[in-house]
């Protein structure tokens, strides 16, 4: 298969301009500047190229709320908070292909008329960070960024920002109260960042591995983009796989890819030739599937929906038949817990109580009722709070609970 | 103008107004902690949590705005048990020390309890445990394992005073309400903290483990503290004030009130007078009433008008003031002049705190009375309270041959008096003082008069009437009708502005 | 002590500062600075970031303690941070960590004696296909084994 995303990644050298122009890299400027924005914003559109940071939203769309007959300035943030439990796409694409990420929010701030885009990168990816300001340097250097970009007269500057260490800063209200220097708390929505986001201005965030789409989109045409994937999930999709595999590592599929395709063949098949016993599709926050359910499911929007999980951020965790689901869910609760914002109390409160009664289950002190509280919390947190890290909690502990009770019931003192 | 259902009732309001101030609007009350309407919107303590048909997850009312035809459920099962279920997380790491706890009586995780869960807690584990006794700035302290972090007493910090000393360190539920290390909560506001706290996180030092505050009354009341007339309402208990807690009055204090204003209270309770007083050989002595009348009677019969100086006061009320006028008037006084409280260096500032720390200079001047200069062949000196510093070392100086004075606390004015009269404070009786935009607002009588004080007007009266002047002993309503031509039901809630003829 | 930048270090805080309409959103960017020149964020530091930023030290504060790579105390000349969420779990992290407490003999969240060793768990670095990992000071260091960590602590002489 073709790769859009990936393509570049096996060359030497792929990071610098040099390679990147010479695959064809920054050509598509050309093309763009030729467009309006709002055509731009059309064939992104057209593409049905939606978010690849977890929720899926359609890219184009996005764009579109952004007000234009206001004076404000806009802004393009990009997402590269990967910070996602099973996810290290963004990483790579920062590390072996940063060009395409820059032609794409050269793109995506054309189209929304932003003159500033900031990076938002997590604050360990010291290596990725190294990768994007070298990157941008050449950039600025070649005419790409700056004033008066190939004299199209629009003008680009695009800043790295670095996190310090909180998985919610990859939400995207949050990302914007940690750049303008407040603790990452999500902020209320209405209003929606599209009409006051950054600085109180028309902002659009997106995931690194969404703008790294754009050049191709804007390349060879919504109807390329369109021929990948399916018809409801166009296009391409980066997928993380980890855990038990022979070949764990960043696979590009298109949508609709067999998720037992991508295990047994990809990656080379279940490590030692253990058995298949679990697979979390789409980073740590979506419900569990359990083996037969894995073996069915393909990976794009729908088809993980009609499975009852998520496509997520594409972060496949294969756990195999040693696995205790039990030490695994506790693991998330001590993740969620942890990087809980502190902000509204249902997720302050209950990430914590949750995995302090896992702790307990783990440490042989369950006691009849533990599992029934744990289910009630996780009722109770969901769908009741500022942004979704409560949801992210509630949904393993609801499905781990649903398909592994026997596991956790064989913890719990009996009566 | 949308027009939206709540509980079945119809209400019309302004556009972007909020599910819950238009739930308010039409007296349903919706659970809350965080909201605030004079704070910005935090939405995270998500006890305001109601059903609105077609969507998709319940909202919180404090951000969701009203829009023509939504239909907003705050009563059923289903609302109440995700009031239930909030409270039950909030509550899990909560001391639950209420027996010792200032806020007990006024706190709403009680009274949410009591209306929606009155069932044993379900959480069985370690609660995290933070910094308790908390000592976080002059007139405040903390209990970080009460705070509920719902970030009032922050956001008021950032936002109403602009000092921005609070802050919430570190995330999850080791989330903690604190200053930067080693400062302090030390604003002139920061007892507006703990008005706002919804728990008992932040109490007051000079209130806590004073008076429990189910034994507390609360009668409205206008603060003596500085010119612009802070609503108040005074808490006491016995014949003791407690507190003053601010009331509100959106143009004049909005719902705050002043540190400084709010602990003036003291003279109220301490230093009072109680009998009157007579000179005896060079010496005042306590007396009964009638011989300190008879003594001002035989004085003020003795000397003839032109002998007489009658000093009111930018402290006492308008009722007061205008009895004082209406003697010297009825004895065919002229010279009228009024005294002040004078500070050093007065504080002020462009929110609540006014330079002049008289309640009532525009209403003493209003009614005639002239700044005092004394005079240089003062005889008979006819005074109310509150005689300025700058004042008082002018009338030593000029020493007249008698200070009669009308005083309710000791004073070194007292000391230079030749007869005293007891007087009841403010909060001991119902008149009005005019704040420095000309605002006549209203007091109410909180406290019976101490010993064998009486308000200066009721004194005066006496005085009157023993002199066979054509003058009852009037009520205050009265004299202020005769002094101001209107009646205090015209003076509405937010009290009324001299000169304004509007009537809101 | 107070804090003070460095020459070179003010010169680049008014740079950064430049790139935001707001001086307040180049506090994370200062912090770095100030972590880089003094190796943990002190109160005296905290400081130092209000006055420049414009802003009470309760806002630096508040800041500082939410974000976990802002160290408020003194770290070792090596920081060991140990992945330990999912993938690194299922791939044997816990092994990693007690290796590590054994051959630095540190603690975990502790630091050397000789302040030359810390150790940590943090959670995921966005690593999890070369699980167990851990990030060395600025340095990922993946696909962990036992005799891969003798080497790697052998190196740092």
């Amino acid at each position: 298969m073709e790769k859009i995303l990936t393509k570049n990644f096996e060359l030497k050298n792929s990071h610098t301009v040099e390679v990147y122009e010479s695959t064809g890299g920054y050509r598509s400027l050309k093309k763009l500047f030729a467009m309006q924005p709002n055509d731009v914003i059309e064939e992104v559109k057209k593409s049905g190229l939606r978010g690849r940071g977890g929720a899926g939203f359609p890219t184009g769309m996005k764009w579109s709320f952004v007000p234009q007959n206001i004076p404000k300035p806009k802004y393009l943030c990009v997402n590269a908070d990967e910070s996602e439990p099973g996810t290290f796409k963004d990483r790579y694409i920062m590390e072996l292909d940063p060009h395409r990420m820059i032609e794409g929010i050269i793109i995506c701030s054309y189209a929304i008329r932003a003159n500033t885009a900031y990076i938002y990168i997590r604050g360990e990816f010291v290596f990725p960070k190294q990768r994007i300001d070298a990157a941008l340097a050449e950039a600025y250097k070649k005419g790409y960024l700056g004033k008066n970009i190939l004299g199209s007269g629009y003008d680009l500057e695009v800043y790295v920002h670095r996190g310090a260490g909180a998985y919610i800063c990859g939400e995207e209200t949050a990302l914007m109260e940690s750049l303008e220097g407040k603790r990452g708390w999500p902020r209320l929505k209405p209003p929606f960042p599209a009409v006051v986001g950054l600085f109180g201005c028309p902002t659009v965030i997106n995931n690194v591995e969404t703008v790294s789409a754009l050049p191709y989109i804007m390349e060879n045409g919504a109807d390329a983009y369109k021929k990948f994937g399916t018809e409801k999930s166009p296009g391409t999709k980066m997928f993380s796989v980890s855990g038990h595999v022979n070949k764990p590592g960043n696979y590009e599929l298109p949508l609709g890819y067999p998720l037992k395709k991508l295990i047994y063949e990809d990656c080379g098949g279940m490590k030692d030739g253990k058995a298949l016993k679990a697979v979390i599709p789409g980073g740590s926050s979506v419900p569990v599937l359990t083996a037969a359910e894995a073996e069915e499911a393909t990976l794009d929007y729908e088809g993980l929906q009609a499975k009852g999980s998520m496509l997520g951020s594409g972060g496949v965790i294969v756990m195999d038949e040693t696995t205790d689901m039990v030490k695994a869910l506790t693991n998330l609760a001590h993740f969620y817990s942890h990087e809980s914002c502190g902000q509204c109390s249902p997720c302050r409160e209950g990430t914590g109580w949750s995995h302090k009664i896992l702790k307990r289950i783990v440490a042989g002190e369950g006691r009849q009722g533990d599992l029934d509280q744990l289910l009630a919390i996780a009722d109770n947190m969901m769908g009741k709070t500022i942004c979704v890290l409560a949801d992210a909690l509630a949904m393993p502990i609801q499905s781990y609970l649903k398909k592994f009770r026997k596991e956790f019931e064989s913890y719990l003192c009996q009566p | 103008m949308p027009t939206l259902t709540i509980d079945g009732k119809q209400v019309t309001v302004k556009d972007g107004t909020s599910v819950f101030e238009a739930a308010r609007q039409s007296e349903i009350s919706i659970p809350h902690f965080c909201y605030h309407p004079k704070l910005t919107i935090a939405g995270n303590c998500r006890m305001c949590l109601v059903d609105i048909e077609k969507m998709p997850k319940p909202a919180i009312s404090c951000n969701t705005v009203a829009t023509e035809g939504m239909v907003v459920h705050t009563k059923t099962e289903k609302v109440q048990a995700l009031q239930k279920n909030v409270l039950e997380f909030i509550l899990i790491n909560h001391p639950i020390d209420c027996p010792v706890c200032d806020q007990a009586g006024e706190c709403r995780l009680q009274e949410y309890y009591m209306d929606y869960t009155l069932t044993e807690s379900k959480f069985r584990e370690e609660k995290v445990h933070k910094p308790k006794k908390v000592d976080l700035g002059p007139l405040v302290m903390l209990d970080d394992e009460r705070c509920i972090l719902c970030t009032r007493c922050v956001r008021f910090c950032d936002e109403i005073s602009k000092t921005g000393e609070l802050c919430i360190t570190n995330r999850g539920d080791h989330s903690t309400l604190t200053t930067f290390p080693g400062k302090k909560l030390d604003n002139k506001y920061s007892l507006n903290t703990v008005d706002i706290c919804p728990v008992g996180a932040l109490t007051s030092k000079p209130f806590r483990f004073q008076c429990r505050v189910w034994f507390l009354k609360s009668t409205p009341s206008i603060c003596t503290g500085c010119s612009t007339g802070c609503n108040i309402n005074i808490n006491h208990h016995d014949g003791t004030v407690y507190r003053y807690l601010p009331r509100e009055n959106e143009a004049v204090n909005q719902v705050w009130t002043c540190d400084e204003g709010r602990l003036s209270y003291p003279f109220i309770n301490f230093g009072r007078l109680i009998w009157g007083m007579l000179k005896k050989e060079g010496q005042l002595v306590p007396s009964s009433p009638e011989p300190v009348l008879s003594e001002v009677v035989s004085a003020l019969t003795r000397m003839g008008a032109e002998n007489l100086v009658f000093v009111g006061s930018a402290y006492e009320s308008n009722e007061n003031n205008a009895a004082l006028k209406k003697l010297a008037q009825g004895l065919g006084v002229t010279d009228l002049q009024y005294s002040a409280h004078q500070v050093d260096d007065p504080y002020s500032d462009d929110f609540l705190i006014k330079a002049d720390k008289n309640p009532n200079r525009a209403g003493v001047e209003k009614l005639g009375f002239k700044p005092f200069t004394g005079g240089t062949q003062l005889k008979v000196v006819v005074a109310l309270e509150g005689i300025g510093k700058q004042d008082l070392l002018r009338l030593k100086e000029e020493n007249p041959m008698m200070l009669i004075l009308l005083a309710s606390n000791q004073s070194e004015a007292v000391e230079i008096a030749d007869v005293v009269l007891p007087i009841a404070v403010f909060a001991e009786q119902v008149g009005t003082f005019t704040n420095f935009q000309k605002r006549v607002q209203k007091f109410e009588k909180a406290l019976n008069p101490k010993g064998q004080t009486r308000p200066a007007y009721e004194w005066l009266g006496e005085i009157a009437k023993r002199m066979n002047l054509s003058w009852e002993v009037a009520s205050a309503e009265a004299i202020f009708q005769e002094a101001f031509g209107m009646k205090y039901e015209d003076l509405g809630k937010e009290g009324k502005v001299l000169g304004e003829t509007r009537d809101k | 002590m107070a804090f003070e930048f460095t020459a070179e270090n003010k010169k680049k805080f008014e740079e950064v500062v430049k790139r935001y309409p707001q001086r307040r959103a180049a506090m994370l960017p200062t912090l770095w600075l100030a972590q880089e020149q003094h190796g943990w964020i002190s109160p005296e530091v905290m400081e130092y970031v209000a006055k420049l930023l414009e802003l009470t030290p309760a806002k630096v504060y508040e800041v500082v303690t939410f974000y976990t790579m802002f160290n408020l105390k003194p770290v070792g000349e090596y920081h060991f941070q140990v992945c330990r969420t999912l993938s690194c779990q299922l791939c044997g992290a816990e092994g990693i960590t007690e290796h590590l407490k054994k051959k630095l003999e540190v603690p975990l969240g502790g630091t050397s004696a000789d302040g030359k060793y810390s150790l940590s768990e943090v959670e995921c670095l966005g690593s999890c296909g070369t699980g167990p990992m851990l990030q060395l000071n600025d340095e990922y260091h993946e696909n962990l084994t036992a005799e891969k960590l003798d080497a790697l602590i052998g190196s740092l002489k």
